[in-house]
C-alpha cells in the first residue's frame, strides 16, 4: 500500500478527501474524514495552472462563492482584487486589495473609476443597475466581463432546456432594491442584468446560469438541509420517487471554473450545474448517507401527498421539485455546453462530508435555526400520516 | 451517531499478544492497530506472505502443517494469542495445546458461515450452528462452515472460558484478495449501466476489515471472552444504498438497471459470488444480512462510513499492478454483464 495517493488521484476520478482551503476546521462530532492525507480535492481533475497571470476583479467575494474563487484564484497565481461594501466578512483575505463601495447608492462604484482589469467577476448583483454602475465606471478598462446569473432567468422548464430557453420578461431596470426578491422578480432582474451586461461590456462578456449552488458556506441551507438530517437519523421524510431528477453544483467546482473561463476568456451564456451524468433523489441521498454513520431510514412520500400535507418542494424539501407541469424538466436542465467548456464536479461524497464539517463549525445558534427543511415536527405528523394511510391500503 | 474512530487514545494497559498468521488481510489492519494502541505483538508465521511486512516486529517462523509448528514458542509468555488464519481443526487443537500454558487467551476468528441456515431475522450468538466436520477435517474433505464450528469447539476444549470467538461476515476493505465487494467500487468508477441485482431494499451486510480488526484488539484490553457475531453496518443498509453510496465517492456516470432475482436465478448467475455483497433474502437466506449483532456492538464493535470503505477499497485497488487490476476474482465479467442486461430487456421485465 506504497503508491504515491496524490499521483494515484491526479489521475482518477475519486473523492479528494479533506478539504484544502483554510478555515473549516474538522470537528471530533462529524462523519469520518474519508482519507487522511489532506490532499486538495482540486486535484480531482487536474486543470493545469494559466501561463498568463490575470488582473482579476471580484464583485463581493465575499459571500458565498467569492471566497472560493479567491482563493482559486491566488492559488493559481493571479491578482486579485476585491469590490463591495466591507461589511460581510471583512477579516477575510487581509493581504488581497480591497476596494470598498455600497452598490445601491448614487456612484457607488466611483472607487472602480480609472482602474484597470483584465477581467471582472460580477457575483452578487440582483439589480439591472449594479451592472450599468459598474459598466460606467470601467469603461473601457476591463477586457472581460463575467455575470453570475441563475438558472431562474428561464420563465418554465418543459423541457431540458439548454441556454435558448424562454427567458421571462425582463424586469424593470429602475426597480426598488426592497423589490428584488418579491414575486418573479429574482429571475426577471436577472434577465435584465444579462441585457445590461451586454449593453455594458459588447461582446466581451460570459454569463454563467447556474443551478442550485451547494456546499460549504451556504447559508440558506438548502442542501445542508439533507446531511445534517440524515446524520440526524432516523425515519426521514424523503419527497416524490427515488427517481426524480435532481441537480446542483459545488460552490466551489462552480467557482474554479469561472476562474478557468476568465484565464481562458471564454465568451458566451452558460447553463452551470451537475452533475455530470443524471441523478436522482435516491442518489443524492443514499449518497450522503455514506458520508456517516447514521441509521437513516427513508420513507418516499408521494408528490401528491405532500401537496396535500402542506408540505413545499424546494424550501421545505430541499434540491427536489416534482418533475411535473411547467418544472417538468427544472432539474434536467442541459449543461453540455458547460461542461464541454470546463465544468467538472467533486464527488457528491466529499461536497456532503465538507458540507456537514462546515455546518458543525457554526454558532450554535445558527445550527439549530435550519433556513431550510421541514421542521421536525412537521416532518414526524407527515410520516405519521403517511405510514397510516399506507397501512389503510390506499396505496 | 456512532464513533467511527473510537481509539485514539493509546490503551491503559499494555497487552504482549502472539498473533498466529498476520500477514494476510485481517492480520496486517489487526497489527498495525495494536502497534499503534502500544501493545508488544510478536508474529508466527511461515515467513512467506508478506514476508517484508512490520520488519520492526519480533517474528517467530513456524509451519502449522508441522509436528514441530510451535517449538520455538515453547516456554515464552504472552497475555494473549490471536489466531486469525486457522481453518482446520487440527490447527487450533495444537495451538491449544502447544499455547495454551503460556497464555491467559485466546482469541479465534470464526466466521458467521458457522450457522446451519440464515432463514431467521436475527440470529444471535446461540443460533443452530452445522454438524461439526470430524476432529481431523481438512478443505479437502470438508466444507467451511463446519470445519469452522470444529475449529470452535478444539478452541473451547483447549481455552474454556478463556476463549474469544468472533463471527465476523463478510469482510471487506482495502486488501481484501477475494474481490468480494471490491468488485462494486471497481464496477461502478467504471461507469455506464451497472447490473444491479434484486430489488433495491434488498439488504446487506458486510465488515471493514478495520473495523473488525479494531474490535479485536480492543476486545483484548477490555478481556472479553465468548462469541460475537461481527458484521455491521449497525443498522439496516439497503443495496441501493451501499450502489449509491459507493457511486458518491466516484464522479462516474453509472446507472443501475436493477434485475430481478428470479432472472438472476434463471440466469444461473450466483448471489455472493456472481454478484458480490447481495443474498436474495428468501428461503435460508432470508435472514442473510439481518444477523444480531447487539453483543459486539455494546462490546465495542464501530463501523466506518460506507464513503470510507469504498474510497479506501478503490485506492487500495488502484495501488495493484495492472494484472492484478485486470483479473477481478468476484463479481460479472463485463461480456457476461452486457449478456444479461440484454437478455433482461428482451424479457420486458421491470
Amino acid at each position: 500500500m506504497s503508491l504515491n495517493r496524490r499521483t494515484f488521484l491526479k489521475s482518477s476520478a475519486l473523492v479528494g478527501g479533506a478539504l484544502g482551503l483554510g478555515g473549516f476546521p474538522s470537528l471530533a462530532h462529524s462523519a469520518p474524514a474519508l482519507n487522511d492525507d489532506g490532499v486538495d480535492a482540486a486535484a480531482l481533475v487536474e486543470h493545469p495552472h494559466p501561463q498568463k497571470k490575470l488582473s482579476i476583479l471580484i464583485l463581493g467575494g465575499t459571500g458565498f462563492i467569492g471566497p472560493n474563487q479567491v482563493r482559486y484564484a491566488l492559488d493559481r497565481g493571479h491578482d486579485v482584487t476585491l469590490f463591495n461594501r466591507g461589511q460581510t466578512n471583512p477579516g477575510l483575505f487581509p493581504k488581497v486589495k480591497k476596494l470598498i463601495g455600497d452598490r445601491n447608492a448614487a456612484d457607488g462604484h466611483k472607487a472602480l473609476r480609472g482602474k484597470k482589469f483584465d477581467v471582472v467577476i460580477d457575483n452578487p448583483t440582483t439589480l439591472p443597475q449594479w451592472v450599468k454602475g459598474a459598466g460606467e465606471a470601467l469603461k473601457g478598462n476591463v477586457g472581460h466581463y463575467l455575470f453570475v446569473s441563475t438558472i431562474s432567468v428561464f420563465s418554465s422548464y418543459p423541457s431540458p432546456l439548454d441556454e435558448n430557453g424562454p427567458l421571462h420578461e425582463p424586469g424593470d431596470m429602475n426597480v426598488a432594491p426592497d423589490q428584488a426578491r418579491v414575486g418573479n422578480n429574482y429571475g426577471r432582474l436577472k434577465v435584465r442584468s444579462e441585457m445590461e451586461a451586454k449593453t455594458q461590456f459588447g461582446e466581451n462578456v460570459t454569463i454563467v446560469r447556474p443551478g442550485l449552488i451547494v456546499g460549504p458556506g451556504d447559508l440558506t441551507d438548502r442542501f445542508s438541509y439533507w446531511p445534517i438530517r440524515i446524520e440526524q437519523g432516523g425515519e426521514i421524510l424523503a419527497p416524490g420517487s427515488p427517481n426524480d431528477p435532481t441537480q446542483y453544483v459545488d460552490a466551489r467546482d462552480l467557482s474554479e471554473w469561472i476562474v478557468r473561463l476568465a484565464e481562458t476568456k471564454t465568451l458566451g451564456t452558460f447553463n452551470a450545474t451537475g452533475p455530470k451524468s443524471p441523478t436522482n433523489m435516491a442518489e443524492l441521498l443514499y449518497g450522503i448517507k455514506a458520508v456517516t454513520t447514521s441509521n437513516a431510514k427513508f420513507t418516499w412520500v408521494d408528490a401528491e401527498f405532500l401537496a396535500a400535507n402542506q408540505v413545499r418542494a424546494w424550501s421545505e424539501m430541499p434540491v427536489w421539485v416534482a418533475p411535473r407541469g411547467g418544472n417538468a424538466f427544472m432539474l434536467q436542465t442541459n449543461c453540455g455546453k458547460a461542461w464541454a467548456a470546463g465544468l467538472t464536479f467533486r464527488p457528491l461524497a466529499l461536497t456532503a462530508k465538507d458540507t456537514l464539517d462546515w455546518y458543525h463549525t457554526r454558532p450554535a445558534a445558527e445550527q439549530e435555526k435550519a433556513a431550510a427543511g421541514i421542521a421536525p415536527d412537521k416532518e414526524k405528523t407527515v410520516l405519521a400520516a403517511w405510514n397510516t394511510r399506507k397501512v389503510g391500503g390506499a396505496k | 451517531m456512532t464513533r467511527s474512530r473510537a481509539n485514539t487514545r493509546p490503551a491503559q494497559k499494555k497487552l504482549k499478544i502472539l498473533v498466529l498468521g498476520g500477514t494476510g488481510f485481517i492480520g496486517p489492519h489487526q497489527v498495525q492497530h495494536a502497534v499503534d494502541r502500544g501493545h508488544t505483538i510478536t508474529l508466527f508465521n511461515r515467513g512467506k506472505t508478506n514476508a517484508d511486512l512490520f520488519p520492526k516486529l519480533e517474528k517467530v517462523f513456524g509451519d502449522r502443517t508441522l509436528p514441530t509448528a510451535y517449538d520455538s514458542l515453547k516456554g515464552r509468555q504472552w497475555d494473549i494469542v490471536i489466531d486469525n488464519g486457522a481453518q482446520v481443526p487440527s490447527w487450533v487443537r495444537e495451538a491449544g495445546a502447544a499455547l495454551n500454558n503460556s497464555a491467559s487467551k485466546y482469541v479465534f476468528v470464526s466466521t458467521l458461515s458457522t450457522y446451519v441456515n440464515r432463514r431467521a431475522i436475527g440470529i444471535q450468538e446461540n443460533g443452530e450452528q452445522h454438524k461439526p466436520a470430524a476432529p481431523d477435517a481438512t478443505q479437502q474433505n470438508a466444507q467451511y462452515g463446519p470445519l469452522k464450528v470444529r475449529c470452535e469447539m478444539e478452541a473451547r476444549a483447549a481455552w474454556g472460558d478463556r476463549a474469544l470467538i468472533l463471527r465476523p461476515g463478510l469482510i471487506v476493505g482495502p486488501g481484501d484478495l477475494t474481490d468480494r465487494f471490491s468488485y462494486w467500487p471497481v464496477r461502478i468508477e467504471r461507469g455506464g449501466e451497472v447490473l444491479a441485482p434484486g430489488t433495491p431494499d434488498d439488504p446487506v451486510a458486510f465488515v471493514d476489515v478495520r473495523d473488525l480488526t479494531e474490535f479485536s484488539v480492543r476486545a483484548c484490553e477490555n478481556n472479553l471472552t465468548g462469541d460475537y457475531n461481527c458484521v455491521g453496518p449497525k443498522s439496516t443498509l439497503t443495496i441501493a444504498e451501499m450502489l449509491y453510496g459507493i457511486k458518491a465517492v466516484t464522479t462516474s456516470d453509472a446507472r443501475f438497471t436493477w434485475v430481478h432475482a428470479d432472472f438472476v436465478a434463471e440466469k444461473r448467475l450466483r448471489p455472493y459470488t456472481d454478484l458480490p455483497v447481495w443474498m436474495p433474502p428468501r428461503g435460508d437466506n432470508a435472514g442473510w444480512a439481518r444477523m444480531d449483532c447487539s453483543k459486539a456492538i455494546n462490546a465495542g464493535l464501530t463501523f466506518r462510513a460506507l464513503a470510507d470503505t469504498a474510497k479506501a477499497t478503490l485506492d487500495y485497488y488502484h495501488q495493484q499492478p495492472p494484472e492484478r487490476q485486470a483479473t477481478l476474482k468476484a463479481g460479472l465479467a463485463p461480456e457476461k454483464e452486457k449478456e444479461t442486461l440484454a437478455a433482461w430487456r428482451a424479457s420486458g421485465q421491470k
